[in-house]
C-alpha cells in the first residue's frame, strides 16, 4: 500500500543517528553483560553459594574402647529417633504457623506412639530460627514399642521419619570409671572439618560427643573420626532446605585397646569395696597399666549425653569425693612404703651396706628430740634387710643421716617421685619431694637433720600418688627400669591400619647396683613371707609376694588419721605385677592395705593366670582392734 | 462489504513481517520465563497464575494490535487531542480513586481488572506529539517547538511522578526528546534541554532531593549507588538482580535451573515483572541476554526503518516516538538489573508479566504498523 509521494520533511540522518545513539546505548547494556556475566561470573557464583549453601558437619562414629583381651568398655548403641523434616511442614505466612502446624503433628505423634512430647513450642521455634534447614529431632531414645508404633502407622506422618543415632554406652558401669573417663555434647568450635582444609567451617554441626575426662579426653583425637563428613544443602530464600547438593561420609573414630585386663580392674575395685583409696596395678615388664581404681567412683552412663543436675550435684557434694581420681591425682604421704628408696640412696652413697648392723632402742635421740620406732622396746642390732622386713624406723634414721638428704631426695627423684608420670590423665599430680630450697621457700626455715629423719621413713612433707607408687613398685621389681604408665597398647584405624604403642622408659630412671637392690628386695619378701613381717597379711599360699607396708598420719597431730599403704610385686622371681594399694583413714598398712592386696593378687592369678589359689574372703573381715602392727609409725 | 473485507486483510499482509517475527520471538520468550520465575511459586500457592494470566493479556494485546494496524493511524492523529486529554482525565482520576499498590496509587480498578492509565497516557502523548511537531504548523528550528513540546510533555508527567512513578514518568522525557530531535529541533535548544535534564538528576540526588522526590525514591536512587548500603530492604532486589545475572556465567544454568529464581531470592513476585531479565540472564547466561537485546535491537531498527518510510510526517514521528519508548524501557529495564541504573520499577517491553503495560507495548506496535502499511516506497 506504498504510496509515491515525496515526504522532504523527514530527516533521514537524524533518525539513523537515533538508531546509533540507540545501538551504543545496547552495546553498553552488553557490555556491562560481559563484565558481570563472563568477567566476574565466578565471583557472582562464588556469593550465589555463600547465600544459598549450607554445610553441616556430619559426626562419625566414635571409636569404641577395648580392654587388653577385647572386653567393650566404651562402646556405641543405636539411639532411636523420631525426626521431623520442617520443610514439609512450611505453612505461608508467619512463622508461627509453621511452629503449629509441627507442633499440631508432635501431639499426634506423641498419641500414637503413646510416648511424653520431648519438646515444646519453644524448642520448635528456636529450631526454625536456628537451624532451619536441619530436621528437628523430636524424640530422641525411643523403646522398641515407641518404634513399633510409630513404624506401623508413618504413613500418616509425611515429613517425620525414623533415625538413627549412636549413644556412648560403659557396659562396665562403674567399673574404671575414673580411667576411662565419659563423653559430653562437642564444643563446636573446636570441631575441625577434612584433614586437606584445616579452615574450613561448617554452618550447622550436628550434635556430636567429645570426651570430657579420662582417657575419652585423653585419646579424643583417636577415637573422634579423623575427617567428619560433610553434607552440603541447598537452602532457598526462607532458609528451608530446598535440595541436597553433596554429601561425604564422616570416618569412623579409631577403636583403642588399653593395657588395662578389665578382671583385675574389677578385682581392685572389689578390694577396696566400701574404702576411700585407691589400687594401681602395672607390669612391671613394660609398664602397662593393668588396673587403676579410685573408688568411690560414679557410673559414666549417668553423663551421657549430659549429666542430670541431681546427680551431678550428688557427686560434687558426697564428701567421699567420688569425681576425684585418686590414683593419679591424690598426694598422699608414702610412710613406710618409701623406706626402699632412702635404703638404695645409703647404699649406693656407701654409707651402709646391706651388711651395715644398727642398734634399735625403740627411739632415736637427735638433740633434744625423741624420735620414736614403732616398736617401742625396739628391734634390737638388726641389718639393712630385716629393717624392711620389720620396717624399724630407726635404722632409718642413721641410714638417711649417714647419706645425707640430698642423696635421698635425688633418689627419690631417680624414682619417679616429684613429677608428673606423664600418664595423661586430667589433673594428675606431681607428689612433692621436700628439699631445703622447698623448706626455705615454703616455711621459711633450713633443712635440718629431724627434716632427714622424717623423710627416709615417708613422713613430713613428702607426698606421691598411687600411681607414683605402682610405678616405684614395678622398678624394685624388674631391677630398676622406671617405665613410663603404658594406658593405650593400641589403636586400630577403621580402615584397619593398627598402631601399637611401644612401652616406654621414664625419662630419668635410677640405676642400681645389684646387690643393693637384691637387699632390698630380699626384706620386701621377708616381710610378707616371715611369720614376723610387717606385711605377713599379703602371703599367698604358692606364690611368693613381695612387699612393703606403709601407714602415714596426716591431718592435726594426734588425730589418729593414717593412710595406709602397700606396694607389693609377685611373683618374686619374676614378676609380672606390681601394685600399689592406697586405703584412706586405715587403721595401718599391715592390718588394712595388706590383705586387700592378697585379695587382688589371689584373684589376679586365679582369673588371670588359672592358678587354684584359695580365695580369699573380703577383707571387711579384719579385726575391728588393732593387733601389735599398729602403729607401725610414730613420728615424734 | 466482501471487498473492504479482503482490504483489511490486504493491509494486515503489507506489515513488517520481520518486525511482527522478531515480536513474535520477544512474547514467546516473555511467556517462557513468565513460567519458569512463577511456576515453583504455583506449587507452595504463594503466587498465582501468572503464566495463564499473561496469555490473556499477550492475546489482548494481539488482538489490539492487529486492529489498530489495520486502521489508518491519521484517525488517531486527528484525534490526538481527545485522546491526550482523555488520558490526563483518567491519570487525574486514579489520584482521586486508584487502588493502592507497594504504597503507589497508579491503578485503576475497571471491573476487578487492574490497569494503569499512566500506560495509556504515554502512547497518547505520542500520537500528540506526532500531531503537533509534524502538522507542519511550527517551524522545527524555533524555540516554540521545544516549548510546545515540554509544555505538553509536563501534565502527564508530572502526574505520573506524584503517583508516584518515578521510572514510567522518567522515560517520558527522553521519548519527548528523541522525537523533537527527529522533528529536526535545533540542536542548541535540545543541548540546552539536556543540560536542564541533568540538573534536575543531580537535585534530586542532592539533600534537597527530599522536597522532590519521596522518601522511596530518595532511597533507591542512593541504594543504587551503592548497593550494600542496605542489602535486605532497598538493596536486595539490585543485589540479588546482579548475583542472578552475574551468577549466569557465559552459557548460563538452563531453563528453569535459575538457583536465584528457583530458591527465591530473587523475589517471587518481581521475577516475573521487573526482574524477569535476571531470571533470563541466569538461565540463558550471556548468550541468551546478549541475544535477547539484539533482538530488542533489530525490532528498533524495523521501527526507525518504518519512520523512515513514512507517509507523512505525523507517521514518521508516531513510529520514531514509539521506538523511543521501547529503547528507553528496554535500556532502563535492562540497566537497572545489572546495576547500571537504580530500580525503578519499570518492566521489560514483550517480555515482563504486566496486563496493561503489556497492552500499551502491543498497541504500540499496532500503531508502528499501521505507518508501515501505509508508507511510500524510498530509494534505498
Amino acid at each position: 500500500m506504498a504510496r509515491a509521494r515525496p515526504v522532504p520533511d523527514v530527516h533521514v540522518w537524524r533518525l539513523l543517528l537515533t538508531g546509533l545513539v540507540m545501538l551504543a546505548c545496547f552495546g553498553g547494556l552488553v557490555f556491562r553483560l560481559w563484565n558481570l556475566q563472563v568477567a566476574q561470573g565466578t565471583e557472582y557464583q562464588r556469593r550465589l553459594a555463600k547465600q544459598s549453601l549450607r554445610s553441616v558437619r556430619l559426626p562419625g562414629i566414635r571409636g569404641r574402647i577395648f580392654d587388653r583381651r577385647g572386653v567393650a568398655l566404651a562402646d556405641n548403641r543405636p539411639s532411636y529417633c523420631v525426626s521431623l523434616y520442617l520443610e514439609e511442614f512450611r505453612q505461608a505466612g508467619p512463622s508461627q504457623r509453621t511452629v503449629d502446624c509441627v507442633m499440631e503433628t508432635l501431639y499426634r505423634l506423641a498419641e500414637t506412639m503413646d510416648r511424653p512430647l520431648q519438646l515444646g513450642p519453644q524448642d520448635v521455634r528456636l529450631h526454625l530460627g536456628r537451624r532451619t534447614p536441619l530436621p528437628l529431632v523430636a524424640w530422641r531414645d525411643l523403646d522398641a514399642m515407641a518404634v513399633a508404633r510409630f513404624q506401623e502407622r508413618s504413613a500418616e506422618f509425611p515429613g517425620a521419619a525414623l533415625t538413627v543415632e549412636p549413644v556412648r554406652v560403659y557396659p562396665q558401669g562403674k567399673s574404671a570409671c575414673h580411667l576411662l573417663g565419659y563423653v559430653g555434647r562437642a564444643d563446636e568450635a573446636k570441631m575441625t572439618g577434612a584433614a586437606d582444609d584445616p579452615d574450613e567451617k561448617f554452618h550447622y554441626y550436628l550434635p556430636e560427643m567429645a570426651g570430657k575426662s579420662g582417657v575419652e579426653k585423653r585419646l579424643d583425637g583417636v577415637l573422634r573420626a579423623f575427617e567428619g563428613g560433610k553434607l552440603q544443602i541447598q537452602v532457598d530464600v526462607a532458609g528451608f532446605k530446598f535440595d541436597e547438593v553433596s554429601r561425604r561420609e564422616p570416618q569412623p573414630g579409631s577403636d583403642v585397646t588399653l593395657a588395662l585386663d578389665a578382671r583385675i580392674q574389677r578385682a581392685a575395685e572389689d578390694a577396696l569395696a566400701g574404702e576411700r583409696g585407691a589400687v594401681v596395678v602395672v607390669d612391671p615388664r613394660n609398664g602397662d597399666v593393668l588396673a587403676l581404681a579410685s573408688l568411690p567412683g560414679y557410673d559414666p552412663n549417668d553423663f551421657v549425653p549430659s549429666v542430670p543436675a541431681a546427680i551431678w550435684d550428688a557427686l560434687r557434694n558426697d564428701p567421699a569425693r567420688p569425681l576425684y581420681n585418686r590414683a593419679s591425682g591424690g598426694e598422699y604421704a608414702p610412710g613406710s612404703t618409701f623406706k626402699p628408696v632412702t635404703l638404695l640412696a645409703a647404699l649406693q652413697a656407701g654409707a651402709v651396706s646391706a651388711e651395715t648392723r644398727y642398734s634399735c632402742p625403740g627411739y632415736f635421740q637427735l638433740g633434744s628430740a625423741r624420735f620414736r620406732c614403732w616398736q617401742h622396746w625396739g628391734h634390737g642390732s638388726i641389718d639393712l634387710q630385716a629393717a624392711i622386713r620389720y620396717s624399724c624406723n630407726v635404722y632409718l634414721f642413721h641410714a638417711a643421716l649417714a647419706a645425707g638428704p640430698e642423696a635421698v631426695q635425688a633418689m627419690a627423684r631417680a624414682c619417679g617421685f616429684g613429677r608428673e608420670t606423664g600418664i595423661s590423665l586430667d589433673f594428675e599430680r606431681p607428689g612433692l619431694v621436700p628439699d631445703n630450697d622447698w623448706k626455705r621457700r615454703e616455711r621459711r626455715d633450713s633443712w635440718r637433720d629431724g627434716d632427714t629423719c622424717n623423710l627416709s621413713i615417708g613422713q613430713g612433707a613428702l607426698l606421691a600418688t598411687p600411681l607414683q607408687m605402682a610405678l616405684y613398685a614395678a622398678a624394685l621389681a624388674n631391677g630398676g627400669t622406671l617405665w613410663k604408665p603404658r594406658l593405650a597398647a593400641r589403636i586400630v584405624s577403621a580402615a584397619g591400619v593398627t598402631n601399637d604403642i611401644p612401652a616406654e622408659r621414664a625419662p630419668a630412671g635410677p640405676r642400681w647396683d645389684a646387690r643393693h637392690i637384691a637387699a632390698v628386695r630380699a626384706g620386701m619378701r621377708d616381710a610378707v613371707n616371715e611369720p614376723d613381717g610387717s606385711g605377713k597379711r599379703a602371703k599367698l599360699d604358692g606364690i611368693v609376694v613381695a612387699a612393703k607396708t606403709g601407714t602415714a598420719e596426716y591431718g592435726v597431730k594426734g588425730s589418729g588419721r593414717k593412710m595406709t599403704w602397700m606396694i607389693a610385686f609377685a611373683p618374686f622371681e619374676e614378676p609380672r605385677y606390681a601394685v600399689a594399694l592406697l586405703v584412706e583413714d586405715g587403721v595401718s598398712g599391715g592390718t588394712t592395705a595388706a590383705p586387700r592386696v592378697k585379695q587382688l593378687l589371689t584373684r589376679t592369678f586365679n582369673e588371670v593366670e588359672g592358678l587354684g589359689l584359695p580365695p580369699v574372703p573380703a577383707p571387711d573381715a579384719a579385726p575391728a582392734v588393732p593387733d601389735a602392727a599398729a602403729p607401725e609409725e610414730e613420728p615424734a | 462489504m466482501k471487498k473492504r473485507a479482503q482490504s483489511v486483510w490486504k493491509r494486515l499482509l503489507a506489515q513488517d513481517g520481520l518486525a511482527v517475527l522478531l515480536a513474535a520471538v520477544l512474547l514467546g520468550t516473555g511467556l517462557s520465563f513468565i513460567y519458569s520465575a512463577s511456576w515453583r511459586g504455583e506449587e507452595t500457592g504463594i503466587v498465582g497464575a501468572w503464566f495463564v494470566r499473561q496469555i490473556w493479556w499477550v492475546a489482548l494485546g494481539a488482538a489490539l494490535a492487529t486492529v489498530l494496524a489495520a486502521l489508518d493511524y491519521r484517525v488517531w492523529i486527528r484525534a490526538a487531542w481527545w485522546l491526550y486529554v482523555a488520558s490526563l482525565g483518567l491519570l487525574a482520576l486514579v489520584l482521586v480513586a486508584g487502588t493502592k499498590v507497594y504504597g503507589a496509587y497508579r491503578w485503576l480498578n475497571v471491573f476487578g481488572v487492574l490497569v494503569q492509565p499512566s500506560e495509556f497516557a504515554k502512547v497518547t502523548l505520542v500520537v500528540l506529539l506526532a500531531r503537533v511537531l509534524g502538522g507542519g504548523a511550527l517551524d522545527p528550528r524555533s524555540f516554540g517547538t521545544i516549548a510546545v513540546g515540554l509544555l505538553l510533555l509536563a501534565p502527564p508527567f508530572l502526574l505520573i511522578l506524584v503517583e508516584p512513578d518515578l521510572g514510567t514518568a522518567a522515560v517520558l522525557v527522553p521519548t519527548a526528546a528523541i522525537m523533537l530531535f527527529a522533528a529536526g529541533a535545533a540542536f542548541r535548544y535540545l543541548a540546552g534541554l539536556a543540560l536542564l535534564g541533568a540538573a534536575g538528576v543531580g537535585l534530586a540526588l542532592s539533600p534537597l532531593g527530599h522536597f522532590l522526590l519521596s522518601d522511596y525514591q530518595h532511597e533507591r536512587i542512593l541504594t543504587f549507588l551503592d548497593p550494600s548500603r542496605d542489602p535486605l530492604g532497598a538493596g536486595w532486589n539490585a543485589l540479588q538482580s546482579a548475583i542472578a545475572v552475574g551468577s549466569g556465567g557465559f552459557w548460563g544454568k538452563g531453563y528453569l535451573n535459575g538457583s536465584q529464581n528457583v530458591l527465591g531470592f530473587l523475589p517471587r513476585t518481581v521475577a516475573p515483572t521487573d526482574f524477569i531479565f535476571p531470571v533470563i540472564a541466569e538461565e540463558t547466561g550471556f548468550i541468551g541476554a546478549s541475544a535477547l537485546l539484539l533482538v530488542f535491537a533489530f525490532l528498533l531498527a524495523r521501527y526507525l526503518r518504518t519512520a523512515w518510510t513514512a507517509g507523512d510526517p505525523a507517521g514518521s514521528l508516531l513510529a520514531t516516538g514509539i521506538a523511543g519508548l521501547l529503547f528507553c524501557h528496554v535500556f532502563v529495564n535492562v540497566g537497572m538489573t545489572i546495576g547500571l541504573l537504580p530500580i525503578t520499577g519499570l518492566p521489560l517491553p514483550f517480555v515482563s508479566s504486566g496486563g496493561s503495560f503489556m497492552v500499551s507495548t502491543l498497541a504500540g506496535f499496532g500503531l508502528v504498523q499501521s505507518v508501515h502499511v501505509r508508507r511510500m516506497r524510498r530509494e534505498v
